[in-house]
């Protein structure tokens, strides 16, 4: 039982230390929670509830909560929150357009990297765009506020027109982007690109050989199969 | 020079064509103002003057495009780019999205097509200068005002070298502030010799930028002139274009029978 836990839990703590260093680890940690909380309440009442198993806690009407389903739920929420971090900390310890840029260098096409960096650099554009909408449509009488129904009646006014204007920008987006040049075959040169300290060097060779070893591990059995 | 000859072009998907017959010439240092209403024809113009009607947009185009008595037709939009460029009336739309900063998005251009990096910053740096911003250049794109952004919008265009700018309604969006700022520039621009079209509803950025001002109405060049005299034509309003404010303030005056605007001082 306890294998189930260790693995995550270790790279949960080398992921919160690696934020430590960042300067992130508090804002990693509610993004983090955030993240897993809408699956993770789900998971837990699911395998709670409906998981079978000999031991059993608590009878609550037609359902059984047994330990093996608490463990599993346990085991699934770290597992969650390992993903989540590792993710969290991608994006805050990341600058997205170095990242970018770098992978172009090393032979991503221009295209592929657009695309990418205007995707994670679109996030926060339409995240100011939405909540211009909702406040417009806050003033014109809209309930946004208040209980789940009444939240989720909401959405839809302030989706549709979020979606609606980010498309219409896609055209003169494009346009302007192939008045300079970006339908241009061939690579593009770049300015710029993230120093790669042998040390950063290194970390990445270690982690191939860790990811490696452990899918070996897999494969020889030599590892807990999840339950 | 830039010249449209017979250009008649009709949008994918639409029956009719929106353009008729437009014949246009934009000549090198000469500053062009395109007037009209609502859907009169002032995008597409700027839109196949610049290429991407039909070889972006698709639709069909009958006519020519030339530049430098060259035909364009058989050129692909990233060779035109380096002739002929258009801005467009949004400044957010314009931005990459991908440049951590003014400098690195006006480079943008220059590294799509691959230039030694030395003639990519000299284009960047040139650019800026030419529009007098280079005080943006270390500023974060997304967090500039409206006329800032329309000025590294067209800085942008320029840092690709071309030498005719096409621009659609650059002030559309803009506060007066932001249009002041893009017309002092526009004004910048024209003394380097740079062929500007200028597609605007509001002439007053025109009066006094242009040498010529062209109608149009209906997909047709309706008048074709020296600007004063055709920012003063009394049918410009049957056109959908309201006249500058100089021009109403005139007939105002003459209309209450009092002393005309060139003797209340205002400049010729």
């Amino acid at each position: 039982m306890a294998g189930g836990y260790l693995v995550p839990l270790a790279l949960i703590a080398i992921v919160l230390g690696c934020a430590a260093v960042a300067g992130v680890l508090r804002r990693l940690v509610r993004i983090s929670f955030l993240l897993t909380l809408p699956i993770g309440i789900s998971v837990v009442l699911v395998s709670a509830l409906t998981r079978p198993g000999e031991t059993v806690l608590l009878v609550l009407g037609p359902f059984d909560v047994t330990l093996e389903g608490i463990d599993f739920a346990g085991q699934t929420l770290v597992r969650l929150f390992a993903i989540s971090t590792a993710i969290g900390l991608f994006t805050l310890a990341t600058d997205p357009r170095a990242f970018v840029f770098d992978l172009e260098r090393r032979g991503l096409s221009p295209r592929f990297a657009f695309v990418a960096a205007a995707t994670i650099e679109a996030v926060p554009a339409m995240a100011a765009r939405a909540s211009v909408i909702a406040a417009a449509q806050r003033s014109r009488g809209l309930d946004t506020e208040g209980s789940l129904r009444a939240r989720l009646r909401g959405v839809l006014p302030i989706v549709g027109p979020v979606l609606l204007s980010s498309l219409a920008e896609v055209e003169e987006r494009s346009l302007a982007l192939e008045v300079r040049g970006f339908g241009r075959p061939g690579r593009r040169r770049l300015l710029w690109w993230p120093p790669d300290r042998p040390v950063e060097r290194l970390a990445r060779w270690l982690l191939v050989v860790a990811l490696a070893g452990l899918v070996v591990v897999r494969l020889l059995g030599a590892w807990p199969p999840i339950p | 020079m830039l010249e449209l000859r017979g250009a008649t072009y009709r949008y994918a998907g639409y029956a009719r064509p929106v353009l008729h017959e437009v014949d246009l010439a934009l000549r090198d240092g000469e500053i062009v103002g395109l007037v009209g209403g609502t859907e009169s024809g002032k995008s597409t113009i700027c839109l196949v003057a610049s290429g991407l009607a039909p070889l972006s947009i698709g639709g069909e185009l009958r006519g020519e495009v030339r530049i430098d008595g060259e035909p364009t037709a058989g050129l692909a939009v990233h060779e035109l780019a380096q002739r002929v460029v258009i801005g467009f009336q949004n400044p957010a739309t314009q931005r990459s999205g991908i440049a951590a900063t003014v400098f690195e998005e006006v480079a943008l251009g220059p590294m799509n097509l691959g230039l030694p990096v030395v003639e990519t910053l000299a284009r960047a740096r040139r650019a800026l200068a030419t529009l007098r911003i280079e005080h943006l250049a270390d500023r974060d794109p997304a967090r500039l005002s409206g006329g800032q952004g329309q000025l590294v919008a067209i800085a942008s265009l320029l840092a690709m070298g071309a030498r005719h700018v096409l621009l659609d309604e650059p002030t559309a969006q803009l506060d007066p502030e932001g249009s002041n700022l893009v017309g002092a520039a526009l004004r910048d621009l024209a003394a380097t010799g740079a062929a500007l079209l200028v597609a605007e509803q509001r002439t007053d950025l025109l009066d006094g930028l242009c040498d010529r001002v062209v109608v149009v109405d209906g997909g047709r060049i309706v008048l074709d002139g020296p600007a004063a005299a055709t920012l003063e034509d009394p049918r410009l309003e049957d056109w959908g274009v309201e006249p500058p404010s100089r021009v109403r303030l005139a007939r105002a005056l003459a209309a209450r029978r009092l002393p005309g605007l060139a003797e209340l001082g205002w400049p010729a």
